[in-house]
């Protein structure tokens, strides 16, 4: 009887026995994948044009509805005819998952992005450092643009975009309820200014101070920064730092002229229509929605010439050292807002490197950024052509320069929760019944803004 | 009787009164949405109070001309394609499971409705990653076919609400049919399934609804923003694009709305309505 | 063990190559399917299963850098692959036992004399008394792909460190339990657990009542006979449901801001803009929270009660009538137990997508931190903490550790809720 048992058993064992070995011969496998030590991350870039290719580019939303990407796409390929390469729109999502689709090979070629995602991807190292020397406009562009991309890898820097233009927010306002000039020169004046308005029942400078990319820039004025050692050091989380709290007096100051709508993003929702119809004077923001305005200003009634004549874009005002706004003559100092570098990346997915070289270098010449100046209404990072848009654009180089507009981290993720909590508690309080009020002394605000910067510091730490 | 008849258009006039409120409040917010869209600045956010000062057309227009950044018809047919073929094909795997599982006993068959039951609990953003990695390897990224498949795989996973209504169709039905000598899949087509309209109605429409209201999956799976979906579309739109929001959302009430106009008879021709007499 | 003891020469030729036995007999047709299958399945493990397996093991030996050329080895699409290899491995021995069991069969069925079932046979039957068989598979299939093998993935995640700055191309490990002892050791994390999930079962409750009472209501509304055009009155509801949820909270959000068209109402009559969604109003964003969610789960459960209704036997109804039963007395001990009966499993499963409803807060909302809460707010549901711990933070396998959790005791809950009612124990109480 046993045998009987042991012959259907063999066979059986026999066949899991050659499962076995098949599954076992996955584990052989050549390793023998390793660096060459003279290897150099510019090593793709031979300088010899990829030919008969198609690039694919992925630009920001506005260059396409605004239509500089088809002239920038026709300029291009009409010059590199002649080498086969054709640039096409990557026809994607403004918002790229690199990380995701690159390996994959659904990414783009090329791709224009703010600093602070370029550098995300550069941790996984999605984006190729690009050989700087050899783009044209690397000699026109301040060190501190360049420096939004650099990344230190084991003592080597190496820079991943060429930059292109530098946001950072400005003042919008209407010129006709503009009574003098200095209204915009300082916050005192404009909180001033907005004062009065509000006693004719209309509003001076809105803004949800809930915003955190525009409310952050008050706590940086006054000393406060996002990570120590130039927002390297993450276990250092300074917003509470150097005085920062008299930013946070300004903001609720500000709020006080407002009304309960800045507590969430009522207005930065309703401004367009609001600015038109002269009920807010002015507001805070980057200059992509400048169109928005003109849009608007049109819906009541202007013509194209006489919105665009109407809508006054300035620099940030000055801030006041005290952090009183009410202070009369005060000794004022630049904001430090934040803000970035935009600009051309590679991927490192890409089959044709050199060819997407190119089309950096191109899309970074003069008379590209001189053309997207144009149509965007865009800061250029290329001194050459800042020089020649006047007054504005060389402010706000120099802002970058002189570290006025920080540029933003790349790690942002953990802070934009804890900071917007804190800035609705914060613009909340002015209306707030009189024994409620949690912020009127200067150290309520520097505990508040520990106690921020404690949640911030958790969320990346705790759970490491 | 006198009486009885006073007391009948009383409750007459109370349900007409609660079925008033109740539309009104079903409807409000869609109409505010709706007015949003055809508002002359295209945004609820320069309403004064509830309503829009001015009215346009406007919205409308530019959501099906001005299409080089944001191609909404193409949206729309490929939303259409993606839900007409995955209601169908959805719908028949679900009611084909919900059948068996009511109708045979059959070894492993508790365990199986334990496992389904528990499988949906899962928080299901988590297992992205994976349905994402998945798909590459399928090579169905970029692809409406993929969509099709994972939201006709999906659909089974909710066959409960569908058992329970085979459940309550009385057995006694499809055993004189098994004595006639039909087969088990002749009872299902030509007994169960005419029985079954209402609940068949009920499973078509919500699948059919749900490829226009999900943007997780199809952001997830495709690329080109030619093949979007219109959950997809409208949230890549700008903040700036309110009123091409609003109008394109309204837009996707239409089908399914349309849809249910066509399948509302089906919806209440159950057993009562006495096709069967038992 | 009988089959081992007695079974003959050609059906341990099937074990040794499925579908031999089955040939041997002369059923050709199952034979060589069979063997196609075995032939495949060997296949595909030489030339990718047997690699893909490896890789679930290692996850991963070389590590990539795109800068200089080299894929190097993704571990997470290894996990994935590596879990997909092993479902084929289990179906192929599945198979393979089938096959055991099917020339074993035929070997009894000659032994008596009959001649082994031929292909016909086999399609008769598998259209009638084991159409079970023919028509689950297609949905075992898709639903281990597409549902099983990545809830299994999630839950292997969480014994992996994958997250932080452990994502690909850097080499995810295996790392056992140590994401659960960091997860069950850090102080500052059960306070908060507990708060959000003592919200959340009430919100679940809660949410799941309105809903559901709501929707069978509204059916039992309009199936009253004095009500003419019922078609058109359902599609009021059927309007709401028309619109995409994420839209109509969006919509919502606004009516409820500081700006919004209630408040402008409150301010023109005078009164004080109210912070609907505030900062601090927790007991009124939950409450908008829950008046919402039931605006938009109402329609679904009404036209799902509906139908239910249409098969209910309206002989009952004019007996009770006569008996002089009143419309109360009707719904609870007549409508409310067949519909009940019907839809445990639906309340079941809404108690679940309420549990886990990420949409309703994440966009009426956004995103607070609160007092007293570990970074999270106090209208978020666990899977909303869930989202920012493991997504916005990148935690993968912290997330994953929770979600497990979160899993654990939704399922043991669930289950046996489902087990105790009557639509589990007393399936065939109306048939």
């Amino acid at each position: 009887m046993k045998k009987r048992i042991i012959i259907p058993l063999a066979v059986i064992m026999a066949h899991f026995l050659v499962i076995t070995g098949i599954i076992a011969g996955g584990f052989t496998r050549d390793e023998s994948v390793s660096l060459d030590k003279d290897a150099q991350a510019s090593d793709r870039f031979t300088g010899i044009l990829e030919r008969d290719i198609t690039l694919r580019v992925l630009e920001n939303d506005t260059a396409l509805r605004q239509g500089y990407f088809e002239e920038l796409l026709n300029a291009f390929n009409a010059e590199y005819e002649q080498y086969g390469i054709r640039a096409v729109d990557a026809n994607m999502d403004q918002y790229l998952d690199l990380e995701n689709d690159g390996p994959f090979g659904f990414g783009p070629d090329v791709l224009y992005q703010a600093n602070d995602r370029i550098m995300r991807y550069a941790l996984g190292r999605h984006v190729q450092p690009l050989p700087i020397e050899q783009l044209d406009c690397y000699p026109h562009i301040e060190q501190k643009a360049w420096d939004a991309y650099k990344m230190t890898v084991s003592g080597q820097d190496y820079y991943l975009a060429a930059p292109v233009n530098i946001q950072g927010p400005f003042l919008f306002y209407r010129k006709s309820l503009l009574p003098s000039p200095d209204i915009i020169e300082s916050w005192n004046a404009l909180y001033k200014f907005s004062q009065e308005r509000r006693e004719e029942g209309k509003f001076g400078y809105m803004k949800s101070l809930i915003d955190v990319y525009y409310s952050i820039g008050f706590l940086f004025s006054y000393g406060g920064y996002m990570y120590g050692d130039n927002n390297t050091n993450m276990e250092d989380i300074g917003l509470a730092r150097n005085g920062a709290e008299r930013g946070a007096g300004v903001l609720r100051q500000l709020a006080s002229v407002m009304d309960e709508r800045c507590i969430d993003f009522t207005i930065t929702q309703i401004s367009y229509s609001q600015f038109a119809n002269g009920n807010f004077f002015a507001t805070m923001t980057t200059p992509d929605v400048y169109t928005l305005f003109v849009d608007e200003l049109m819906a009541v009634g202007f013509t194209r010439e006489e919105a665009v004549a109407e809508i006054g874009i300035a620099d940030v005002p000055k801030l006041p050292k005290s952090g009183d706004l009410s202070e009369e003559n005060p000794e004022l100092m630049p904001s430090r807002m934040m803000g970035g570098v935009n600009g051309y990346a590679i991927s490192s997915y890409t089959k044709y490197p050199n060819a997407a070289l190119a089309f950096v270098n191109f899309a970074t010449s003069y008379d590209m950024v001189m053309l997207r100046n144009e149509i965007l209404g865009i800061i250029p990072a290329r001194k050459d052509a800042a020089e020649n848009l006047g007054e504005l654009a060389q402010t706000i180089n120099n802002h970058l320069v002189e570290g006025n507009i920080v540029v933003m981290p790349s790690l942002m993720g953990q802070v934009w929760t804890p900071a917007e909590t804190f800035f609705t508690d914060l613009a909340n309080d002015p209306f707030r019944r009189d024994g409620d009020r949690k912020f009127t002394t200067l150290e309520s605000k520097r505990l508040a803004l520990e106690r921020l910067s404690g949640q911030i510091y958790d969320a990346i730490h705790t759970l490491k | 009787m006198k009486n009885h008849r006073v007391r009948k258009s009383i409750d007459a006039g109370i349900t007409y009164f609660i079925l008033l409120v109740v539309s009104l409040i079903f409807s409000f917010p869609v109409l505010w949405l709706l007015l949003a869209s055809f508002s002359k600045t295209g945004s609820i956010y320069s309403f004064d109070g509830f309503f829009p000062a001015e009215y346009s057309l406007d919205s409308f227009r530019r959501l099906f001309t001005d299409t080089v950044l944001y191609n909404y018809p193409q949206w729309f047919k490929n939303t259409l394609f993606i839900a007409v073929l995955s209601s169908l094909i959805g719908t028949i795997l679900v009611i084909m499971t919900a059948y068996t599982i009511s109708r045979f006993r059959f070894r492993g068959r508790k365990m199986l409705m334990k496992i389904t039951l528990v499988l949906g609990m899962f928080p299901s953003f988590m297992a992205m990653t994976a349905v994402y990695i998945l798909m590459t390897h399928f090579n169905l990224i970029n692809q409406h076919w993929g969509l099709v498949l994972i939201y006709s795989a999906a659909a089974p996973v909710g066959y409960m609400v569908q058992k329970g209504f085979f459940d309550t169709i009385p057995g006694s039905i499809d055993e004189a049919a098994r004595i006639d000598g039909a087969s088990s899949f002749t009872i299902f087509r030509k007994i169960i399934f005419p029985l079954s309209a209402p609940i068949i109605v009920y499973t078509g429409l919500t699948l059919f609804a749900w490829p226009w209201s999900d943007f997780i999956l199809p952001r997830l799976l495709l690329k080109d923003r030619d093949l979007y979906t219109v959950a997809v579309g409208l949230m890549s739109l700008g903040d700036d694009e309110f009123a091409r929001f609003s109008a394109g959302a309204m837009f996707i009430a239409i089908p399914i709305i349309i849809l249910y106009f066509c399948l509302a008879r089906f919806l209440i021709s159950g057993l009562s309505s006495g096709a069967v007499k038992e | 063990m009988s089959l081992l003891k007695n079974c003959n020469a050609y059906v341990i030729a099937s074990m040794l190559l499925m579908g031999a036995g089955q040939i041997l007999y002369g059923q050709w047709v199952k034979g060589l399917l069979y063997l196609a299958l075995q032939v495949t399945g060997i296949i595909f493990f030489i030339n990718y299963g047997a690699a893909m397996i490896a890789g679930f093991i290692t996850l991963g030996t070389v590590e990539g850098n795109a800068w200089y050329g080299i894929d190097g080895d993704n571990s997470v699409t290894m996990l994935i692959t590596g879990l997909f290899a092993i479902i084929i491995l289990i179906m192929y021995f599945v198979l393979y036992v089938s096959n055991i069991k099917s020339a074993y069969e035929s070997q009894k069925l000659a032994a008596s004399g009959k001649k082994p079932q031929g292909i016909i046979e086999d399609i008769k039957e598998l259209a009638d008394k084991k159409l079970y068989k023919t028509v689950l598979l297609v949905p075992i299939i898709g639903v281990c792909i597409f549902s099983v093998l990545p809830i299994v993935f999630m839950i292997l995640v969480a014994f992996t460190n994958f997250g932080g700055d452990t994502v690909p191309p850097a080499l995810v490990d295996w790392t056992g339990f140590e994401s659960f002892k960091r997860v069950l050791t850090l102080g500052t994390f059960a306070p908060t657990f507990i708060k959000i999930f003592g919200w959340n079962i009430l919100w679940a409750v809660l949410a799941t009542a309105f809903g559901y009472l709501g929707g069978l209501g509204l059916a039992l509304l309009f199936n009253k006979k004095c009500v003419k055009g019922k078609v058109f009155w359902r599609a009021f509801p059927i309007l709401a449901y028309a619109v995409p949820g994420f839209i109509s909270l969006i919509g919502f959000r606004f009516m409820f801001a500081a700006g919004g068209p209630i408040n402008q109402m409150i301010v023109n009559n005078g009164g004080d803009v109210i912070l609907f969604l505030g900062l601090n109003s927790t007991w009124l964003s939950r409450g908008i929270g829950l008046l919402v969610n039931t605006w938009l789960t109402v329609p679904t459960s009404m036209l799902l009660a509906t139908g239910i209704l249409a098969n209910m036997n309206k002989d009952t109804f004019e007996a009770a009538e006569i008996d002089g039963a009143g419309p109360v007395r009707q719904f609870v001990s007549l409508t409310l137990p067949f519909v009940l009966f019907a839809t445990t499993p639906v309340l079941i499963t809404n108690f679940m997508l309420n549990f886990n409803n990420f949409g309703i807060f994440f966009f009426l909302r956004g995103g607070f931190i609160s007092e007293g809460y570990f970074l999270a707010s106090d209208t978020d549901l666990l899977i909303n903490w869930l989202f920012r711990l493991s997504i916005d933070n990148n935690y993968y396998s912290i997330g994953a550790v929770i979600s497990l959790i979160i899993f654990l005791i939704t399922s043991i809950v669930s289950l046996d809720v489902y087990l105790r009612s009557d639509a589990y124990k007393k399936e065939d109480i109306y048939r």
